[in-house]
């Protein structure tokens, strides 16, 4: 599958696998972003980790980043390689108590969960240029190619939950896509995403003609927190956002502005488990609903993120996942959708467990830190 | 999120501290059989049997609190007079006042607002606004005192410590990492005392 909306074309996904050997001789698992800068300060930041106790994760976390957002010279990439390695911290603290790993971040509240298949902007054979692409997306005809990519979906995996990228380059193009897939699909939950690449006025304008669609919630139509809160306040469908609200310092603006009904938190950008659960309780405190952001992952995020939201009833909308788009995974047992959703595995930790070969073989660079 | 522990059996007992104080103890069996213990000098027992659930997962696993909970902050929490009253038990009122900036400092009595998730709840949203807990151990006990310093262990807020009405000397409370709630049971001579119901069999 070509991936294609507003912020790039893509058809491959790189991402850092994290092992985490505690003393106890127990291995925990975890995942991060594939980039260059994220491999290489996972590395760097595991380096300061050997020794330390992986139950006291928030010394850990301020060993790594430091006490405050100012402290964390790394940004984003540093949030997120932290997030890995906690990750890993969390996997092996839960083997070793010997719980799952949702129930030390809460409690198992459910087995199963439904997730959300991303649809890609267009659909298209081979990952093109932004230039190809919009010419493309000129044919308005070519949108049909979309809804039976749905209903391929609908058929093969069951999904009921659909986010549908968007170019950000024609709001005619989007709208007489998202009607049509409301007609061919009229019970399916569909949110919409264009990265915030629509300019506010321009936003705003296509929300209201999709107000009545029903969709589940827009998703970064625009930004930034300012230009949400402005259209958020001009529509009746929820507004979501995976880019404004990212991290610890960006919820108590959020909240006092009124800028989104839904936190689409990533648990990479938030920084780890922690981060995300408390971001989470605040958000339902103050009346905002978390839900679980994902892009294309291997098995072990997209099950980390099924114990998020397994353990936390805070969580009421169903995960993205982008795995079942993935041609090969690093997990022993294949972690599949079926009716449109997954089921959170047994066993202690994140009850999962990785192939070698198959990590070997997806492997491009490796190395070990002690 | 009460502790995720299969409970056998739960049997709450009324004891007379040594102050003289009524304090009501729970203790709860896990269904792999480890006891733990909760307390409170309040009316409801409700704090002290999510407590004891605590005590018992942690005891089960033969860690702290702290660890089931995320780690800590501090490895000792100050604990000084404090005479500024407690933000009261009620969500709607919590989340008006930290939108009007009512608060530097959100004074809370655990054992009035409840369990552990609600304490974790609550600093979750201080964290987010910036803000410390002082959490307020009501009758100055020293379980009271201990558990405070275990909960304001787990607060991000660099200000988070324990608070008491009365004149005693302000002191720094040790965190104690030892397995359960970090509560030295046997600093009270009447709880050897308690005579615990088992289940029957």
């Amino acid at each position: 599958m070509v991936h294609a909306g507003s912020m790039y074309v893509i058809q491959k996904t790189e991402r850092t696998v994290i092992e985490l050997l505690l003393e106890n001789g127990i291995t925990g698992l975890g995942e991060t972003w594939g980039t260059p800068e994220a491999y290489a300060l996972t590395g760097r930041f595991a380096k300061g980790w050997i020794g330390k106790d992986a139950l006291d994760r928030h010394a850990l976390r301020d060993a790594t980043l430091g006490k405050s957002g100012y402290d964390n010279r790394n940004g984003r990439n540093g949030l997120a390689s932290f997030a890995g390695l906690d990750l890993a911290a969390w996997d092996a603290a839960a083997r070793s108590l010997q719980l799952p790993l949702a129930e030390l971040i809460g409690a198992r509240r459910r087995e199963s969960m439904d997730v959300v298949c991303t649809l890609p902007a267009a659909i298209l054979d081979r990952a093109v240029t932004r230039k190809e692409l919009t010419t493309h997306l000129d044919v308005l005809s070519n949108t049909k190619l979309v809804v039976q990519f749905a209903q391929d979906q609908v058929e093969k995996f069951g999904f009921r939950n659909f986010k549908l990228k968007s170019a950000a380059y024609s709001t005619e193009w989007d709208w007489k896509l998202l009607h049509e897939l409301r007609e061919a699909m009229p019970e399916a939950r569909i949110r919409f995403d264009p990265n915030a690449n629509y300019p506010p006025a321009v936003a705003t304008e296509l929300c209201r003609r999709l107000d009545d669609l029903g969709l589940e919630f827009f998703e970064d139509p625009t930004g930034e927190l300012e230009a949400i809160a402005r259209l958020k306040a001009a529509v009746k469908t929820p507004v979501a956002t995976n880019m404004w609200v990212v991290r610890d310092e960006h919820l108590a603006p959020a909240i006092r502005r009124n800028a989104v009904d839904v936190v689409l938190g990533d648990l990479f950008m938030w920084g780890g488990i922690d981060a995300w659960r408390r971001m989470a309780r605040t958000a339902n405190v103050f009346g905002l609903k978390p839900a679980l952001h994902s892009v294309y992952e291997t098995g072990i995020a997209t099950v980390a993120n099924l114990h998020l939201a397994s353990a936390l009833p805070e969580v009421e909308y169903p995960n993205d996942a982008g795995l079942h788009f993935l041609t090969a995974d690093v997990l022993a047992e294949p972690q599949v959708v079926r009716n449109g959703a997954m089921k959170l595995p047994g066993g202690a930790g994140l009850g999962v467990a990785l192939d070698r070969a198959k990590l070997d073989a997806l492997s491009v660079e490796a190395a070990v830190i002690s | 999120m009460a502790a995720p522990l299969a409970i056998a059996h739960t049997h709450v007992h009324s004891m007379r501290a040594a102050s003289g104080k009524e304090v009501l103890v729970a203790r709860v069996l896990a269904a792999g059989g480890a006891a733990g213990y909760g307390f409170t000098l309040n009316e409801d027992a409700a704090v002290a049997r999510d407590m004891a659930a605590w005590d018992a997962l942690a005891r089960s696993k033969g860690v702290s609190l702290l660890a089931l909970l995320g780690g800590s902050y501090r490895k000792s929490v100050k604990a000084e007079k404090d005479d500024y009253p407690c933000i009261a038990p009620d969500w709607p009122n919590f989340r008006k006042g930290i939108l009007e900036s009512r608060w530097n400092l959100l004074r809370i009595d655990p054992f009035a607002w409840g369990s552990v998730e609600i304490v974790q709840t609550l600093a979750a949203s201080a964290a987010s606004f910036e803000l410390g807990i002082a959490f307020l151990a009501p009758n100055e006990h020293p379980w009271e005192f201990q558990y405070c310093a275990a909960l304001a262990a787990t607060v991000k807020g660099e200000d988070s410590k324990v608070i008491f009405r009365k004149a005693f000397q302000d002191r720094e409370l040790r965190v104690k990492d030892e397995p359960g709630i970090g509560v030295d049971w046997a600093s009270e001579p009447g709880f050897k005392e308690i005579r615990w119901q088992n289940p029957q069999k």
